[in-house]
């Protein structure tokens, strides 16, 4: 235990001596800081908004219509003009050829070429992926259809116009969890597992075999319990991802907290007003998920012998991590969170710190559900934890090619 | 103190490497452990300091198993290697907190060593910023600032210029008239010879002698003779294939048997002009070369 205090101290040292580690981290709590500052950056320079905009129509990208009839195109023209407030809605003379000239050109940015009141041609050069101009210009040319079939029948334009204008009241009471509320925050914590794990993961691995290149090792172990040494150095690297996180994630709260005027946006205040009892289970689960591959990573690190058989080494458990990720973010993103595949992967213990969590947020989850995928979770930590710790004394002393799994394995449990 | 291995086997895979390896080292004494690359001597030290287990055999420490928690080892091994990048006080003082010192002991044992091996300069520095031989000695701070009552020291001569190893011979001496037991393995024959008492050779995972080196030396067939003389041609071409050229000057005689030294002595004397005569006194060298060498 002394040993264990002495490691950790030493390996913790390492991190906060590390330039690259303190770098990233500072970059991050600035670049958090600008972030947050942006919309009263923004605010400060549009003190002047109104003349700005003035100035601004000039440069809306142009949109033309083309139609034979010179009525249809003013009518379009006209409910355009509303409709797309972000174009400069204009008229085209000349031929259908002019058009396509302009839109090459890049005179203009689009056209609606109208081949009746129902139906048109729709030209621009770039189709972006995020182009709605088409199912904006449904909506509108629906209305103008439905409005001029009204009046043909004898309706006033006043009452067509309160008839297309109707508007549906509606009221949602969420009796179990807000998907859409919750959706955010959710997404952010499963990404920020998902880095840190990976990228401390793979510093404890390197962390080891950096060790066993220099041969520090063998002074090591022979000074050291293996366990110590294991459990030191994974839960060093825990606290430094830890109180990296809490670093960024402390500004980004602190400062929300400063600019929470300027961020009005519903979205943006979903993410930091997560519940308190989320917030637990956030970091049962972070903290857990993060040992449990940190001492995988650990026992790989110790069976390369080269700091370039690394990458290959940790492949198994970055697949094995990034299907993890993969079957939550598609189960987030269809909205079924409780599918089966979620179900068995909130109880395996390499992927339940992103299902269960996910589940937690995004379902209604009971809470023996919980208290069973935690039970799991602690009691694979520990035994992966001593596990790696044996790989990690075995390995250390082989070097050339790296050992198969099985033949450490086989090892491992021959010395018991 | 009596630091005893006792019959040990060793197996890596289907490779038998250690084969019975028995020795014993006493505490005030200096003991060699010698065999050519490759014959088991890191595998037998590893064993000894519980790096991986021993498939049988026992280690002693004064007749009753080992305990790795009480006794000290301080241990130099063959493959140097530390922190490249970290601090040298760092390193030095967490390993010796490792080996069971508290900080204060600790950095005061470091800054003992730093100063008494003229290391005190680079306290500060990273260790890759040290020459090969000063990083040796840094090493060598890690095997010694925790006072252990057992030294073992792999091959601790490699890469030190004269000076240096002037210094470490100091400090070695110091450490046996301390009364621990300190384990040498090299393949510097001549520094073996100059401190240690006992050895051991190793060959092919066995242990080929072992014992008192003056013993070693007695006991060894004295048939052969050291001729100094002012015409010693004369006597290559009297003797013929009995007698071989030694690099001084000097000529080997090889007597068919021992009991033959006294006449063939006398005959020397009577027939040629003799500065000098001996009988052959092997040096650890030519200890080595028999048991070590030929029977591979």
């Amino acid at each position: 235990m002394k040993q264990f205090g002495k490691i950790l101290k030493f390996e913790l040292k390492g991190y906060l001596r590390n330039k690259i580690f303190v770098g990233i981290t500072v970059f991050l709590v600035v670049a958090i800081a600008i972030v947050m500052f942006i919309p009263n950056i923004i605010a400060a320079f549009e003190t002047d908004g109104d003349v700005e905009g003035d100035v601004n129509a000039a440069y809306l990208p142009t949109m033309l219509i083309f139609a034979e009839d010179d009525t249809l195109s003013s009518t379009v023209k006209e409910y355009f003009g509303s409709a797309f407030s972000d174009h400069n809605v204009q008229v085209a003379v000349g031929s259908i050829e002019d058009v396509k000239e302009a839109i090459i050109s890049g005179d203009a940015e689009c056209a609606f070429v109208m081949n009746s009141a129902s139906s048109y041609t729709y030209y621009v050069n770039n189709l972006s992926m995020y182009d709605i101009n088409t199912e904006i210009a449904n909506t509108v040319l629906q209305e103008i259809y439905r409005i001029s079939a009204m009046i043909q029948h004898g309706i006033t334009p006043e009452q067509a116009g309160e008839i297309i204008a109707v508007q549906i009241e509606s009221n949602t009471e969420t009796l179990g969890k807000d998907q859409i509320q919750n959706f955010f925050y959710t997404y952010i914590m499963i990404f920020a597992l998902y880095m840190v794990i990976l990228l401390y993961g793979q510093m404890v691995a390197t962390n080891v075999a950096t060790e066993k290149s220099s041969r520090a090792m063998e002074l090591l172990i022979t000074s050291a319990k293996p366990t110590s040494m294991m459990f030191g150095k994974v839960l060093a690297s825990c606290i430094a991802g830890f109180s990296q996180l809490v670093l960024v994630f402390g500004t980004a709260i602190l400062l929300y907290n400063v600019n929470r005027n300027a961020l009005s946006n519903p979205l943006i205040a979903s993410v930091f007003d997560i519940p308190l009892e989320l917030f637990i289970y956030l970091i049962i689960f972070f903290i857990l998920g993060f040992l449990i591959y940190a001492f995988m990573f650990g026992a790989i690190g110790s069976t390369a012998s080269k700091l370039e058989d690394i990458n290959t080494s940790v492949m198994p458990i970055t697949f094995l991590f990034i299907i993890a990720f993969m079957v939550v973010m598609f189960s987030m993103s269809s909205g079924s969170v409780d599918n089966t595949a979620m179900l068995v992967c909130s109880y395996i213990p390499f992927t339940s710190p992103m299902a269960m969590f996910t589940r937690i947020c995004m379902s209604t989850v009971a809470w023996y559900e919980i208290a069973v995928s935690i039970a799991i979770l602690i009691g694979a930590t520990v035994g992966i934890g001593v596990l790696s710790a044996k790989i990690y004394r075995v390995g250390v002393l082989l070097y050339g090619t790296p050992p198969k799994l099985g033949a450490i394995l086989k090892t491992v449990f021959k010395r018991q | 103190m009596i630091l005893e291995l006792k019959s040990i086997d060793k197996s890596f895979g289907k490779k038998q490497v250690l084969k019975g390896v028995s020795f014993t080292a006493e505490g005030g004494k200096a003991f060699g452990l010698l065999g050519r690359n490759g014959a088991g001597k890191t595998t037998s030290i590893r064993i000894l300091m519980n790096v991986f287990p021993a498939d049988s055999g026992e280690v002693l420490i004064d007749g009753k198993p080992i305990d790795y928690g009480k006794i000290g080892i301080g241990y130099l091994p063959e493959e140097r290697g530390l922190y490249p990048k970290k601090l040298i006080i760092d390193q030095l003082v967490y390993f010796a907190e490792l080996k069971g010192m508290n900080g204060k002991d600790a950095v005061r044992s470091v800054d003992y060593w730093l100063g008494r091996l003229g290391m005190s300069e680079y306290r500060n520095k990273r260790l890759d910023t040290l020459s090969k031989g000063n990083q040796q000695k840094i090493q060598l701070i890690t095997a010694l600032a925790h006072d252990p009552r057992i030294v073992i020291l792999d091959e601790p001569f490699s890469g030190l210029d004269p000076v240096n190893a002037m210094l470490l011979k100091d400090v070695v001496k110091e450490q046996i008239s301390m009364g621990k037991i300190v384990l040498f393995s090299s393949h510097q024959m001549s520094y073996i010879e100059e401190f240690c008492d006992s050895i051991a050779i190793i060959n092919a995972g066995r242990v080929a002698l072992s014992g008192d080196l003056h013993d070693i030396k007695r006991n060894y067939v004295r048939d052969k003779l050291v001729v100094f003389s002012a015409m010693p041609e004369q006597i290559k071409a009297d003797l013929g294939e009995a007698c071989t050229w030694r690099e001084d000057g000097s000529l080997l005689i090889h007597l068919a048997a021992p009991d033959e030294k006294q006449s063939m002595m006398k005959r020397l004397v009577q027939s040629y002009d003799i500065d000098e005569i001996k009988v052959f006194e092997p040096s650890l060298n030519d200890i080595f070369v028999e048991y070590a060498g030929a029977q591979v």
